[in-house]
């Protein structure tokens, strides 16, 4: 077990590693850079500005050096400055983080725990009008455009009713807990109508599958009330492969939702990291792309790891 | 059932948001939420140049001199506009031959700065010690660098040595000042000024402005709240509290402003003109929607080392055949005067008396079978060769207007027998490669920004072009190289005299218009989506903002 | 070489007893038919769905015009048509593209197993921990030149949809080469491949006439399931500025057009979304009833419970 731990666990170090030079590389091969750019914006820059700021911010450096130079310095820690805010590049990450993970963990929960219960339905009564409804619902969700469906949300939810806030954030100084949360409700909504479909989808096929396994078939045999069956006994073997998923979803914490993050006004992850690699903020773009992609294979390590802890065939191999 | 509670639960929670709302907005109101398309990344005056930096500053901070609304030249923070007639511009000689200027201005009398500071020549000089330290990261130093000399009469009062005599000396909107009781500590590092400036590290920091409001806080990404501020030495604003809220998509801005969230829409950063007028003819009850056609000229540069392109005959037949007045008309409801130069019509140097080029496709015909392409039938005209006539049209991706206006032109030339193919890029790849290395094979549509009077030395003189020995510097991009518009370049750059320099200026312009190494399109117009309520707004036209007469806006209900 | 599969006609029959199948065909069929008449239908109209006309912008419904004209005065019928061609295209090849690349992966990590398995796998892994958006906007924007692409293919009129597939391609194998993978495994050591191998047949025909039909039915449902999202991922695309370029139109490219018209011409917003929607849906239904008709015991289970 504990060799099978390391092994896994070099693995996953090697795989950040090996990203943090395929992310610089990638976006040392996107053309231009930001100070041209600034050329057609300000065009009483001379040349000699030009040449000035692009030594400055070492883009006249070969790709290679840069990396290596970025690396030697984030080994120790520093991840440099962003050079689109003039920050340390964790500090602009932060309140990011933190914004993103408030949207997307309440739209997790939010989805998991509407999830559950209308999969669950579903899998008891499979086959039946409910359960094909159910399915034609979650196909109608997985498939509308999101940016369409937040466009909709606004227009109806907060143009026409008036009920709810367009922006996902609040304006005034000190929001209150009531004020975060409604401006809160149309970007979660619009998450969780688009990845709800998927989730029951999950629920619903584990739940299948887990009814149809022989110890269901004793505990109906012994007269077991169906509904304690149901969500005693099933309900508990189909929760693992779920929460694997779950677990392989949770990248998404980090990486945040530009779509619905543009549409909304609201400032997260997705957005910033879009920024950034499209500004060539290098250690901004890095920092956050390593961050998520570092997530992704803690999660996908914890997952492997309590697969291995619950299922006894991986553990003697 | 039991199971069934969260749902209901959540469901209720949910239900019970949407009906909480906030207590009703008061009558009259002392608040505004403006909302603009963009987010200031550094709100350092002297770091990168972005347009809602500029947005936000305007209310917290003055130049020197700006233009103002009827595009003249007026003083902000100092007290009398330095010109030659005053004597506070004295034309000098310099040692090596050349003519410099001394200029001198006094800062207004109650400028101090947030915390109480007074905002004296100190700051001027370290302003000036930032401006030309080239590891500062200030982003357009060439104003700085080219004073050789600050001389200090007294605490206010200063005379600036510049090294180059032009007619535009007391032109110094970038001349923006720092606090140097704050922010010396952080110069002392030169190389990490740009990480340690309080701008982007304390931003909140009262004594970095003295405008009429401070900043009380950023949160990045999404919005700025500015206050009053006590030690503004002008008029006080009517409005206690301003909030500047950043959507990138304009139709979730539309929506914001619909549904209340936000009062008013700037035109600096706002909606296109076309959704604009769309919003105007279904919300005129509740905003008046203000156009004002701006110094941004969107033109197709055309690459004069294109062999077809070389030929002036086949340039002037491509203006010919496209209907600019019905484009602007249709698309744009008449609101983007068409362009007949560079010139906007409302600076003074204008030239009234240039060639129109009017639609006229039989002109454009005729020229084109002079210049050796014809057609038979409708297809595309070829040479003698048996070459097309064609020809590639490049813009930035995802500019909507623009698209919809290439896509127009591209058509109307299929008329005459020009073939267009269209090719966009995003922003970063059109004018990070394509237009600064002259990579556009045919043309390139896009626009300039420019001041009022201000000199086409980057962009039409041939020591502009940009070249692989020149490591790609100057915006030339055209290519366009003729030693007349060189020397009358030069000479207005230098010649004092208004009367002389318009002449000057008008000669320019008919050599544009003759040798036409680019075709004017139009100018572009910005709409600004004002509340009802809403006065004292009144758009510039050009790169200044709005917001540097903050002070004049209120809300107008009694 | 009667491999264990599809037995076909049971399947064909399976497949068409489920309703939802026989409406996702017919809609898919709609659409597509409509696509492919997009010029027949120009011919007869007499118009093209490029030329502009700038008396007729957003004009109503009218003989002339079924569906009314676009901001530019141009057919909307047309361009929803042409704009079906290139976004079924874009689908269709796109997510061909990237299960063939996940079954040559998956053939070559299962068959030869140990090392190339583990380096192929981890490499999958990789991919799986890359956050896909971002990836997707680096990748749509670097420019082709300096990969060595020629210039006649990245600077052509259809650059743009060439671009979009390889990018689906680079980040849509890995979910298929894991299937096929996992098949080629279960496989290996059956009887009819160890025979194959004892009669001397070489790995890749082995892999080709052996393997590969055998994993035909998981790598089909993951395709069909794959057109709609890669639709979906064209529609934002499209979005950021980054998708399909004009005067060529997409179904994504027209509904983030119509995005700004959206309280003028909201139809100009609808037909799109709808049929994008409707794209969608129908591949996933039947991809959803494709896989229930391969596995006729989770069917039999159903209908049990």
């Amino acid at each position: 077990m504990s060799r099978f731990l390391v092994h896994r666990f070099l693995q996953a170090a090697a795989l950040v590693a090996i990203m943090s030079f395929a992310c610089y590389a990638l976006i040392g091969l996107m053309p231009g850079d930001p100070i041209d750019l600034l050329l057609s914006s300000d065009p009483r820059l001379t040349p000699e500005d030009v040449a000035r700021l692009k030594a400055l911010h070492g883009l006249d450096r070969p790709l290679v050096e840069r990396y290596l130079a970025w690396l030697e310095k984030a080994v120790h820690g520093e991840f440099g400055y962003s050079r689109l805010y003039a920050q340390p590049a964790a500090g602009v990450l932060w309140p990011r983080l933190v914004n993103t993970a408030a949207l997307m963990g309440t739209t997790l929960v939010l989805a998991a725990g509407l999830a559950l219960p209308i999969g669950v339905a579903a899998a008891a009564r499979a086959g039946t009008r409910f359960d094909r409804i159910v399915n034609a619902l979650c196909f109608a969700g997985i498939s509308v455009p999101t940016f369409w469906l937040a466009l909709i949300l606004i227009l109806v939810f907060a143009v026409s009713l008036g009920w709810l806030p367009a922006a996902g954030i609040p304006m005034a100084r000190d929001p209150g807990v009531v004020d975060r949360l409604r401006h809160l409700v149309l970007p979660v909504a619009t998450l969780a109508l688009a990845t709800l479909g998927g989730h029951v989808r999950y629920v619903r096929a584990a739940m299948v599958e887990a009814l149809h396994q022989d110890f269901i078939r004793t505990a109906h045999a012994k007269g077991l009330a169906p509904r304690r069956v149901l969500w005693r006994h099933a309900l508990r073997n189909a929760l693992l492969p779920y929460v694997t998923v779950l677990a392989l979803d949770c990248g998404t914490l980090v990486s945040g939702a530009l779509v619905t993050e543009t549409m909304f006004g609201y400032p997260g992850m997705g957005k910033l990291i879009f920024d950034a690699v499209m500004g060539n903020d290098y250690n901004l773009a890095l920092l956050a792309l390593l961050l998520v992609t570092a997530l992704t294979v803690a999660c996908n390590l914890a997952a492997d790891l309590v697969y291995a802890a619950l299922d006894p065939r991986i553990r003697q191999r | 059932m039991r199971r069934r509670r969260p749902i209901l639960a959540s469901l209720c929670l949910l239900l019970a948001l949407a009906l909480v709302r906030p207590g009703p907005a008061a009558a009259a109101k002392d608040e505004l939420v403006i909302g603009i398309t963009q987010f200031p990344s550094t709100l350092h005056p002297n770091i990168d140049s972005m347009m809602a930096k500029s947005y936000v500053l305007g209310m917290t901070r003055r130049p020197f001199t700006a233009y103002d609304r009827k595009w003249q030249l007026v003083c902000m923070l100092c007290v009398t506009l330095p010109t030659i007639e005053n004597g506070l511009a004295r034309p000098v000689d310099l040692p090596d031959g050349r003519r410099g200027v001394e200029v001198t201005y006094t800062i207004q009398p109650g400028a101090r700065w947030g915390d109480g500071v007074p905002v004296t020549t100190k700051d001027v000089v370290f302003t000036w010690e930032i401006g030309r330290h080239p590891m500062s990261g200030v982003t357009s130093a060439e104003g700085y660098r080219r004073i050789t000399r600050i001389d200090v009469k007294d605490e206010r009062t200063f005379t600036v040595h510049v090294d180059r005599l032009t007619y535009e000396f007391a032109a110094s909107g970038s001349f923006q000042l720092v606090p140097e009781h704050l922010e010396r500590e952080a110069f002392a590092d030169p190389a990490q000024y740009r990480f340690r400036t309080k701008f982007d590290t304390d931003p909140t920091n009262p004594g970095l402005h003295f405008g009429p409001y401070r900043i009380v806080e950023v949160a990045s990404g999404s919005h700025i709240v500015l206050e009053r501020n006590s030690t503004w030495y002008g008029p006080p604003p009517a409005f206690r509290r301003i909030v500047v809220r950043a959507i990138e998509n304009t139709a979730a801005l539309e929506a914001n402003l619909l549904s209340g969230a936000i009062d008013y829409i700037a035109g600096e950063l706002g909606l296109s003109l076309e959704q604009a007028m769309a919003f105007e003819t279904r919300h005129r009850d509740r905003f008046a929607v203000a156009y004002k056609p701006g110094l941004v000229y969107e033109h197709i540069d055309l690459n004069l080392d294109n062999p077809i392109l070389k030929d002036r005959r086949v340039r002037e037949a491509l203006l010919l055949a496209i209907d600019r007045e019905k484009l602007t008309q249709s698309l744009f409801g008449g609101r983007q005067p068409v362009a007949r130069g560079a010139i906007h019509p409302l600076d003074w140097i204008h030239a009234d008396d240039l060639p129109a080029y009017a639609y006229d496709a039989r002109r454009a015909a005729a020229l084109l079978d002079e210049a050796g392409w014809t057609r038979q039938g409708g297809g595309t005209r070829l040479n003698a060769a048996g070459e097309k006539l064609t020809f590639e049209l490049m813009t930035t991706a995802g500019n909507r207007t623009r698209e919809l206006v290439q896509q127009v032109l591209q058509s109307q030339w299929r008329q005459v027998g020009i073939e267009v193919r269209l090719r966009n890029e995003p922003p970063r790849v059109f004018f990070g490669e394509t237009v600064t290395k002259r990579r556009f094979p045919a043309m390139a549509m896009f626009a300039w920004l420019s001041a009022p009077e201000s000199v086409p030395r980057t962009t039409l003189h041939s020591q502009s072009i940009p070249r692989a020995d020149n490591n790609f510097s100057g915006q030339n991009s055209t290519g366009y190289a003729n030693p007349e518009m060189d020397r009358l370049i030069e000479a207005i750059e230098v010649e004092l005299d208004r009367d002389r320099r318009r002449a000057l200026w008008h000669a320019l312009q008919h050599l544009y218009a003759q040798d036409l190494p680019v075709l004017p399109l139009f100018f572009r117009s910005d709409s600004f989506i004002l509340p009802r309520w809403l006065s004292g707004i009144e758009p510039t036209g050009h790169q200044y903002p709005t917001t540097l007469w903050v002070e004049n806006w209120r809300d107008a209900r009694p | 070489m009667s491999a264990p599969g599809i037995r076909r006609r049971d399947f064909a029959a399976r497949l068409w007893r489920r309703p939802g199948a026989r409406a996702a065909v017919l809609v898919l069929a709609l659409l597509a038919g409509g696509a492919l008449a997009a010029p027949v239908l120009a011919g007869l109209m007499g118009r093209d769905a490029e030329t502009v006309d700038l008396l007729a912008r957003l004009a109503p419904p009218s003989l002339a015009h079924p569906l009314g004209t676009d901001e530019l005065g141009r057919d909307t019928l047309l361009r929803l048509l042409y704009g079906g061609r290139v976004s079924l295209l874009v689908g269709l090849v796109g997510a061909v593209a990237a299960a063939t690349l996940g079954t040559l992966i998956g053939l070559v990590a299962g068959y030869f197993g140990g090392r190339v398995d583990a380096l192929l796998m981890r490499l999958c892994d990789g991919f799986l921990a890359l956050p896909l958006l971002p990836l997707l906007i680096v990748l749509a924007a670097i420019d082709p030149a300096k990969l060595g692409v020629p210039q006649s293919l990245a600077g052509g009129d259809d650059a743009s949809i060439y671009r979009i597939v390889a990018l689906v391609a680079l980040v849509g194998w890995t979910g298929v080469s894991r299937l096929v993978r996992a098949t080629v495994l279960s496989l290996r050591e059956r009887d009819f491949v160890t025979a194959a191998v004892s009669i001397g047949a070489g790995p890749w025909r082995i892999m080709l006439r052996h393997l590969l039909p055998n994993a035909l039915s998981p790598i089909l449902v993951a395709t069909t399931l794959a057109v709609g999202s890669v639709i979906l991922v064209e529609s934002v695309l499209s979005f950021l500025g980054l998708g399909i370029q004009p005067p060529m139109a997409s179904w994504g490219s027209m509904l983030t057009n119509a995005q700004e018209l959206i309280t003028t011409a909201p139809e100009l917003a609808v037909y799109p979304g709808l049929l994008i929607f409707a794209t969608v849906v129908a591949c996933n239904v039947l991809g959803d009833a494709l896989q229930e008709a391969i596995d006729p015991q989770q069917q039999a289970r159903e209908s049990g419970a």
